[in-house]
C-alpha cells in the first residue's frame, strides 16, 4: 500500500494538468481527494505500525551498488505522512476558492502535486540514496513554486533555492560517508549497525553535515531568512510548504539521525542552543511584522526552533514533546495561514495597518482565527497547550539526558528561554488577532466568506480544540515516534490538567508575561530599538552571491573577447606553465633527457622540408584568397606524402582526400570573398608565430624520438590480427580496440554536418550559376562517366578491404565523397536521399552494430565474428566501418550542397537513362 | 629533428595566420595547426620505425611504425576536415548576411587590384 499512495500522487501530478483544462482552478477538488485516498491507503497500514511493527516493501534499484528502493512506515513516517497527507487534503480544497481565476493554476497544481508526492516519499523512503532523491525534489519543487508567482518572487525562490540547495550537498556528503562506513544504504541497517562502524571523526563529519542539511531547510539562524522571503509564494504554497510540511523535513531528519548522536554533547548543545536562540529571534521579529503573512513565516522560524530544542534534548520524552509540537504547528499554523488568505482577499489586504474591527463583518473568520491564535499562544483548552507544557517538562528534564552529566542548572536555563519564546509567542499570537478584528470596521462592504472557502480552516481548528480537550488520542502517536526514532518506550500521559506542576506554573508565567509584552508592544520595541537585533545574514548572503557573480564574470571575461590572440594566449600561457613547471615538480624529469633515438630523422625528411619550408611560407605570404587555399592544399600533399614515408599509408590517404575534399569545398567560398591583406598588427602576430612555433618546435624535439616502442604499440602489433582477424592494425584499433572512441568522433562528424543543415542553405553559389561553364560541364561529364564509377569502385575496394590493408570507412567514405564532388562539378545530378538521413542512418548502423555487441558479445562494441558463406569469417565490426562510410559520405554531401550548391535540387533535365551503378552500400548515383 | 623543424613551422605560420585576424586566414591558420598538431602526435610514436603496420607478416614486427598515434590522426584529419567545413558554413553565413562584418575585415579591397572574381 505504500508504494500504491506515493504512485497515486505521481499520477495526480500527470492528471493535473489534463484536469486544470478543463476545470480550471477547480481542480483542486479532484486532486484533494487524490490526497485523501493516498492518506486511507497509508492508513490501511497503521494498526500494524501502532501495534509496533514497521511495514516495509522493497525493490531492487541500483544493482551494482546494492541501493534497494526501500519504502518503510513506522511511527514516525505514519506522523509525518499524516500531516503531508491530511494537511494536503485541505490545501487543496481551499485552493479553489482562494486562487484567482486569471492565476496560471496548471503549472501550480502539478508542482504541488509532484512536491507533495516527493514529501510523502521522503518520509517513507527507507533508504539513504531515495531519501536524498526525494529531499532534493522537495527543494527543487518549493524552488518552482516561489517563483511561480511572478517577478517578485524569483529572487527570494533564488535565495531559497541556494540555501537549501546547499543543505542538500551537506545531506549527500553525511549520507555518503554514512553508507560507506556502514557499508549499507538502509537506512535502518545503517543506524543499527552505526555505534560500530562510525568513528568519532565520521561523527565529527556526519554531525554538522546532518545538522547543516536540517538548518537550511527549517529555517535556523543563520539560515532563517529565506523563509520570510518565500511568503511571495501564494498562500495555498505557504500554508503547505511552509507551515506544514517541507519546513518540517529539517525535524524529520534530525529525528531520523539522532540515534546516531546520543552520547554526543555537541549535537546536543548545537541544536538547543541555536533552536532555543531561532525561537526567541523568530517570536520577536513575528512581533515586529505588520505584514500577517510575514509574522506568521517569523512564528513559524521560531516554532521550528523550539522543535530543534527538544530533539536536542534527546530524550524519549522531548521526542515525543517534539512529534506533538510538528503535529499541533501543522494543525493551527496552517490555519491561520488560510485564514490570512481568506482575510486578504475579503478585506483586500493582510497588513495589520489596513486592518482593523473585522469581527464584526466576519464574526465566523474572527472566531476560527481566536481559535487558532490561542492554540499557537498556548492557551487551555487547546492542542498548542498540551503540546508546550510537555517541551516545558523536556526542557527541565535535560539533566536527565544520558549526554549531560546531572547538571540542573542547564534545565532551568533551557526552560528559562523556552518561557520567554513562549511569552513573545502569545504576545504576537494576541496581535494578529486583536490587530485584525478589534478595534472600529474602517471598511465597507465586508461579508463573511462562502463556506466552502471557510470549511478548510474550519476542520483543523476545530481538531486543534478536539485534541487539547481530549489529549490521550495522540499518546500512541506520539510515544510510537519516539521508540520508532530508537528510543525507550515511555507511556505517555497527554492530559490538560497535571496538577499544580511546574509545567504549569511556567505557562502561568508566560501568559502573564506575554500579556504584559502584548500590552505593552510599543515601548518594547522603543526600547530595543527599532533596527536590532536584525540578522546581518540576508546582506552575507547577498554579498557572497554576488561576489561569486562577478568573480566567475572577472573569470568569463578573457573568453568575451573576439581577439583569437586572447582566447588562446591564456590556453597556450596555462600549458606552458604546466610543461615547465612538470620538469620541476615530476620526479625524475629535470636529471636529463634520453638521448634521441637514431634514425628518428632520415634523409628523405630533408627532401620533405625542402618543399614544405617555402610552400608554408608562400601561404603566409598569400594575396588571394584563391592562393592561399591552394597552397594550402599543396601543404597538406606534402604532408601526405610525409605520412606515407612514415609508414602511415591509411593517414597519408585519409589526409590526401580531405585535403582535395577542403579544396573543393572552400574554394567557392573563398573565391566570392576578396583578397585579404594584413588585419592585426603584424609585429603582434610576428612575435605569437616566432614564440609558438619555437616552443612547439623544441616541445617535440625534448617531448619525442627518445624512446623504444610503447608497450601499446607492441600490443596492438602483436596482437591484432590474432583478436580481430584483420591485419591492418591502424583499422583494426579504430574499428575493434578503440570504436567507442570512433564513435565519438563520428557523432563530432554528424554534429558539425548537422550544424551546417541547421544553418540553413548558405551556398554562395547564385541559382543558374555553377563552377564551371556550360562547355566545361560538358567535357567534363564525358570523363566523369568513366571516373565516377572508377572511383565508386575503388571506395568499394578500400572499404572491404580495409581490416586487412590501407583502407576502411572513412577512407572509403572520402572516395565517395569525392566522387560526389565530381559528379557535382560537371553537373551530374546524384539521387541520394538527403544527407541528413544519410547521416543519421550512418549514425544509426554504428550505434546498431555496438548494441548487437552489447546483446551477442557481452559489452558495447564488442566485435565477434560470423562464418558467412561464400564471404568467410567476418566481423560485426565491418557493420561498424559501414555506419563510419556512411557519416563520412553524409558531411562531404552536405558540406557539398551548403557549402557549393552543388547538387542541390533535382536537375531533372540532366539525367540521362545509363544504368545506375551500384556501389557496396546501394548508394545510387545516376550520371 | 626533422618533424620538430616541421612542427614549428606549421604552428609558428598558423599562429600567424590566425593572429592577424580575417575569415580566410583563420581557416587556413587553423587548418595548419591541425597538421602541426597531428605530426606531434606520430612524432610521439617516435619516426625511427617506418614500415607501415600491417601485420600480414611480410615485415618484421619490431620495424613496424606505432599504429595508435596513426588512428589518432586519422580520425583527428576527418575531424579537422568536419571542423573546417563548418568553420566555412559560419564564414559564409557571416558574409552573406552582412558584408563588411568583423570577419571580412582585412581584405584587400577591389581598387587594389589583387581581387579575382
Amino acid at each position: 500500500m505504500l508504494a500504491a499512495s506515493v504512485v497515486i500522487m505521481g499520477v495526480g501530478a500527470l492528471i493535473a494538468p489534463l484536469l486544470v483544462r478543463y476545470l480550471g482552478r477547480y481542480t483542486g477538488y479532484p486532486l484533494a481527494l487524490v490526497f485523501l485516498i493516498s492518506g486511507l491507503l497509508i492508513l490501511t497500514e497503521a494498526p500494524d505500525v501502532m501495534s509496533g511493527a514497521t511495514v516495509t516493501q522493497s525493490w531492487q534499484w541500483v544493482e551494482t551498488f546494492d541501493v534497494q528502493f526501500t519504502l518503510r512506515l513506522n511511527g514516525l513516517s505514519l506522523l509525518f505522512a499524516m500531516l503531508v497527507l491530511g494537511v494536503g487534503v485541505l490545501v487543496l480544497s481551499y485552493a479553489p476558492q482562494y486562487l484567482d481565476p486569471s492565476y496560471e493554476v496548471g503549472r501550480l497544481y502539478t508542482v504541488l502535486m509532484l512536491f507533495a508526492g516527493a514529501m510523502l516519499g521522503l518520509v517513507l523512503a527507507g533508504d539513504l540514496i531515495l531519501l536524498v532523491v526525494f529531499w532534493e525534489i522537495t527543494t527543487l519543487s518549493s524552488f518552482l513554486l516561489v517563483a511561480g508567482s511572478g517577478t517578485s518572487g524569483v529572487w527570494p525562490a533564488v535565495r531559497a533555492l541556494v540555501i537549501t540547495g546547499i543543505g542538500g550537498l551537506a545531506l549527500v556528503g553525511a549520507v555518503v560517508v554514512l553508507a560507506l562506513r556502514t557499508q549499507t544504504t538502509n537506512i535502518e541497517e545503517a543506524i543499527a549497525v552505526a555505534p560500530g562502524a562510525l568513528s568519532a571523526t565520521d561523527i565529527a563529519i556526519i554531525g554538522p553535515l546532518i545538522v547543516i542539511a536540517a538548518f537550511t531547510k527549517s529555517a535556523q539562524l543563520p539560515f532563517h531568512f529565506w523563509l520570510p522571503g518565500a511568503m511571495v509564494a501564494v498562500t495555498p504554497v505557504s500554508a503547505y510548504l511552509h507551515a506544514a510540511t517541507l519546513v518540517k523535513a529539517g525535524i524529520y531528519l534530525l529525528l531520523l539521525f539522532s540515534p546516531l548522536f546520543t552520547e554526543v554533547a555537541a549535537w546536543h548543545i548545537t541544536l538547543m542552543g541555536i533552536g532555543l536562540a531561532t525561537a526567541v529571534f523568530g517570536a520577536f521579529q513575528a512581533l515586529r511584522q505588520w505584514d500577517l503573512k510575514s509574522l506568521l513565516a517569523y512564528s513559524t522560524v521560531s516554532q521550528l526552533g523550539t522543535m530543534v530544542a527538544l530533539v536536542g534534548v534527546g530524550t524519549s520524552a522531548s521526542l515525543a514533546a517534539a512529534a506533538l509540537l510538528v503535529a499541533a504547528h501543522a494543525l493551527f499554523k496552517a490555519t491561520l495561514f488560510m485564514l490570512v488568505g481568506i482575510v486578504d482577499r475579503e478585506a483586500g489586504s493582510r497588513n495589520l495597518a489596513d486592518l482593523s474591527g473585522l469581527w464584526r463583518a466576519m464574526p465566523i473568520t474572527a472566531a476560527l482565527t481566536g481559535l487558532a491564535a490561542m492554540s499557537m499562544a498556548g492557551f487551555p483548552p487547546l492542542v498548542g497547550f498540551v503540546a508546550k507544557e510537555e517541551a516545558f517538562y523536556a526542557f527541565l528534564d535535560v539533566p536527565q539526558a544520558s549526554w549531560t552529566a546531572d547538571q540542573q542548572w542547564l534545565g532551568f536555563a533551557a526552560a528559562a528561554i523556552a518561557v520567554i519564546g513562549a511569552a513573545l509567542t502569545l504576545a504576537y499570537s494576541a496581535r494578529i488577532f486583536f490587530g485584525a478584528f478589534f478595534g472600529p470596521l474602517t471598511q465597507r462592504n465586508l461579508y463573511e466568506p462562502s463556506w466552502l472557502f471557510l470549511a478548510p480552516a474550519i476542520v483543523p481548528a476545530i481538531a486543534g480544540l478536539a485534541l487539547g480537550v481530549a489529549p490521550w488520542l495522540l499518546n500512541g502517536i506520539i510515544d510510537r515516534t519516539s521508540q520508532d526514532v530508537g528510543f525507550p518506550l515511555v507511556q505517555s500521559d497527554l492530559s490538560l490538567w497535571h496538577g499544580l506542576s511546574i509545567a504549569l506554573g511556567l505557562s502561568i508565567i508566560a501568559i502573564t508575561l506575554g500579556l504584559i509584552i502584548h500590552f505593552r508592544r510599543e515601548s518594547l520595541l522603543r526600547w530595543v530599538g527599532q533596527e536590532t537585533p536584525r540578522s546581518i545574514a540576508p546582506e552575507v548572503f547577498d554579498r557572497i552571491w554576488y561576489s561569486t557573480l562577478s568573480l566567475g564574470a572577472r573569470v568569463g571575461r578573457s573568453a568575451h573577447s573576439a581577439s583569437v590572440g586572447v582566447q588562446l594566449g591564456g590556453v597556450g600561457i596555462l600549458l606552458l606553465v604546466l610543461t615547465v613547471g612538470g620538469f620541476f615538480v615530476i620526479p625524475g624529469a629535470a636529471d636529463g633527457l634520453q638521448p634521441v633515438l637514431p634514425d628518428i630523422a632520415q634523409p628523405v625528411d630533408v627532401v620533405i622540408l625542402v618543399l614544405l619550408v617555402p610552400t608554408v611560407i608562400l601561404l603566409a605570404r598569400a594575396r588571394t584568397a584563391i592562393a592561399a587555399l591552394v597552397l594550402a592544399g599543396f601543404v597538406g600533399l606534402i604532408i601526405s606524402l610525409w605520412l606515407l614515408l612514415l609508414g602511415a599509408p591509411d593517414v597519408a590517404l585519409t589526409l590526401l582526400l580531405v585535403e582535395i575534399l577542403t579544396v573543393v569545398v572552400a574554394a567557392p567560398v573563398l573565391s566570392r570573398l576578396p583578397a585579404h591583406r594584413g588585419l592585426g598588427s603584424s609585429t603582434r602576430a610576428g612575435i605569437s608565430a616566432v614564440v609558438v612555433g619555437v616552443i612547439s618546435g623544441l616541445a617535440v624535439w625534448v617531448f619525442t624520438g627518445r624512446r623504444e616502442a610503447s608497450s601499446l604499440s607492441e600490443f596492438f602489433l602483436a596482437e591484432a590480427e590474432q583478436l580481430t582477424g584483420g591485419t591492418n592494425v591502424v583499422n583494426t584499433i579504430l574499428v575493434d580496440f578503440r570504436g567507442l572512441d570512433t564513435l565519438g568522433e563520428i557523432t563530432v562528424l554528424f554534429a558539425a554536418a548537422l550544424g551546417l543543415l541547421a544553418a540553413g542553405v548558405i551556398a554562395v553559389k547564385r541559382p543558374g550559376e555553377d563552377v564551371l561553364g556550360k562547355g566545361e560541364q560538358a567535357v567534363l561529364r564525358v570523363g566523369s562517366r568513366v571516373i565516377i564509377p572508377l572511383l565508386l569502385l575503388a571506395a568499394a575496394v578500400l572499404f572491404w578491404r580495409g581490416h586487412d590493408e590501407p583502407g576502411g570507412g572513412f577512407i572509403a567514405g572520402l572516395v565517395a565523397g569525392s566522387a560526389l564532388a565530381v559528379a557535382g562539378i560537371s553537373g551530374i545530378h546524384v539521387r541520394l536521399p538527403q544527407p541528413v538521413v544519410i547521416l543519421a542512418l550512418g549514425l544509426g548502423i554504428a550505434l546498431g552494430s555496438g548494441l548487437l555487441g552489447q546483446v551477442l558479445g557481452g559489452t558495447f562494441l564488442e566485435p565477434f565474428k560470423v562464418d558467412v558463406p561464400v564471404l568467410g569469417s567476418l566481423t560485426t565490426s565491418l557493420i561498424f566501418d559501414l555506419g563510419v562510410f556512411l557519416v563520412v559520405v553524409g558531411l562531404v554531401r552536405t558540406a557539398l550542397q551548403r557549402l557549393d550548391g552543388l547538387d542541390q535540387d533535382s536537375q531533372d533535365s540532366d539525367r540521362q537513362d545509363d544504368e545506375p551503378d551500384r556501389d557496396l552500400d546501394s548508394v545510387r548515383v545516376l550520371p | 629533428m626533422s618533424l620538430a623543424i616541421a612542427v614549428a613551422l606549421l604552428a609558428g605560420v598558423g599562429t600567424w595566420l590566425l593572429v592577424r585576424g580575417g575569415a580566410v586566414r583563420l581557416i587556413l591558420g587553423f587548418i595548419l595547426l591541425g597538421h602541426a598538431a597531428n605530426l606531434v602526435i606520430i612524432a610521439a610514436g617516435g619516426t625511427n620505425r617506418r614500415v607501415a603496420p600491417i601485420v600480414d607478416g611480410s615485415a618484421p614486427l619490431d620495424a613496424a611504425a606505432d599504429p595508435l598515434p596513426q588512428a589518432f590522426v586519422l580520425t583527428a584529419i576527418v575531424i579537422t576536415f568536419g571542423v573546417t567545413v563548418y568553420l566555412l558554413g559560419l564564414v559564409a553565413r557571416i558574409a552573406k548576411k552582412s558584408p563588411g562584418s568583423e570577419l571580412e575585415e582585412g581584405f584587400e579591397s577591389d581598387d587594389e587590384g589583387v581581387s579575382r572574381r
